[in-house]
């Protein structure tokens, strides 16, 4: 089947199985921020945003990405900066593997939550494992990134 | 999951025929949990272009397209609104927000899920589904009987007017699967929903007092073992679950 979508506000014309999932696709594509965990829809690592909501795209077909938006981590650019080094500067950046998920997932809340409580972050991040950090590191940071008081 | 191909109709009776047509078709959901089916499937049906995503209130009802996700359900004004934070908590820890942003009211009904939350929280409101070829059919009936097999959910309809709300849960983590869970709407009687007990959840009606809660329990509902709780331990904190919900309604 073909599709043509846009990633990251570049169109891709692509050769699709139907029963593709979105996260095979991207990582074909070279999007290796992307990855696959768990593969059971539930550690996140594989979050995407698909017209700038978080999906996972490892339950998520390519053939529905058609004509939609997605957008990886490489995406965010300088948007991501500021979320990353809030981090690291923390010491939470441990093995990485969650990271592209966590940022994206934190970008997202930003956007869809006005003055969210500590309680409404964890809720909203509840969706990205991470096995290294302990989450504590990570959210101080991500605490003082989104001045939640 | 694995399927050969991949149709999106244009309206309700094209998708309908599809799935008359061919004895191995399925009709797509979130895909959330289909796609961990071992099966593969001759077609894929995808109902996305059907308009089946919307929340809508008429004078009596609120009407669910069967395509809204758990995360607008989850967060819209109407829901609110009328139900406070029923909702909410029984979807807030489904998972997480990458999952809620797709997995879909209608695949959560239509799968009949043991852990599904959702369906213990509609199991109390007196909802009604509207089919496709079957029309409309109480909620309670859907769970229980399969008569409709091979249709196609439209909409979830459900009445304004209801009582006083609680809806309780207990799990091992956050995000995982619940190990029992209960929701109560006190009207001019009261409706209660016991659900993952590991298997769906199942509504009794009863009298606005119950005498004793335990026996209740153990008179109406079934508990199995599995690998998150016993049969035991499930009625036991069905007890305590049911007593708080019903403090919560007073």
């Amino acid at each position: 089947m073909k599709i043509s979508l846009n990633i990251n506000n570049q169109k891709y014309d692509c050769q699709i199985e139907p029963d593709e999932t979105l996260l095979n696709l991207l990582r074909k594509l070279g999007f290796k921020s992307v990855k696959k965990g768990c593969d059971t829809a539930t550690c996140g690592v594989c979050t995407v945003l698909l017209n700038e909501n978080p999906i996972l795209s490892c339950s998520y077909l390519a053939v529905r990405a058609d004509g939609k938006n997605i957008t990886t981590v490489e995406g965010l650019g300088k948007k991501a900066d500021a979320i990353i080094d809030a981090i690291v500067n923390e010491g939470a950046d441990q093995c990485g593997f969650c990271g592209p998920a966590l940022i994206l997932t934190v970008y997202a809340l930003q956007k869809e939550l006005k003055n969210p409580t500590m309680e409404d972050v964890n809720r909203y991040l509840a969706g990205n494992l991470c096995r290294c950090s302990g989450y504590e590191g990570q959210l101080r940071g991500i605490k003082k990134f989104l001045g939640v008081k | 999951m694995k399927f050969k191909n991949y149709a999106k109709p244009q309206n309700l009776a094209e998708a309908y025929q599809i799935l008359q047509n061919e004895k191995n078709a399925v009709i797509l959901g979130g895909n959330t949990y289909l796609r961990l089916n071992k099966k593969t499937f001759s077609t894929a049906i995808d109902l996305e272009n059907l308009g089946l995503n919307f929340i809508k209130e008429n004078d009596e009802n609120i009407e669910i397209g069967a395509y809204t996700t758990l995360h607008e359900i989850e967060t819209n004004a109407i829901i609110k609104k009328y139900f406070g934070d029923f909702f909410t908590k029984s979807l807030k820890h489904i998972v997480g927000i990458q999952f809620r942003n797709i997995a879909t009211i209608g695949g959560s009904i239509c799968g009949k899920y043991g852990f599904s939350e959702l369906i213990t929280a509609l199991s109390v409101l007196n909802c009604t589904l509207v089919f496709h070829q079957n029309g409309v059919i109480a909620f309670k009936d859907f769970i229980e009987n399969s008569q409709t097999k091979n249709d196609i959910l439209v909409k979830i309809i459900i009445p304004k007017k209801c009582g006083r709300l609680s809806y309780k849960m207990l799990r091992n983590a956050d995000s995982d699967f619940p190990i029992l869970t209960v929701a109560v709407n006190k009207n001019s009687q009261l409706n209660i929903a016991i659900g993952s007990c590991p298997t769906v959840a199942k509504l009794i009606s009863a009298k606005n007092e119950l005498e004793n809660i335990s026996e209740f329990i153990s008179q109406n509902f079934t508990f199995g073992n599995d690998l998150r709780a016993t049969a035991s331990y499930r009625e036991n904190i069905a007890s305590v679950l049911l007593k708080r919900a019903l403090e919560e309604t007073l």
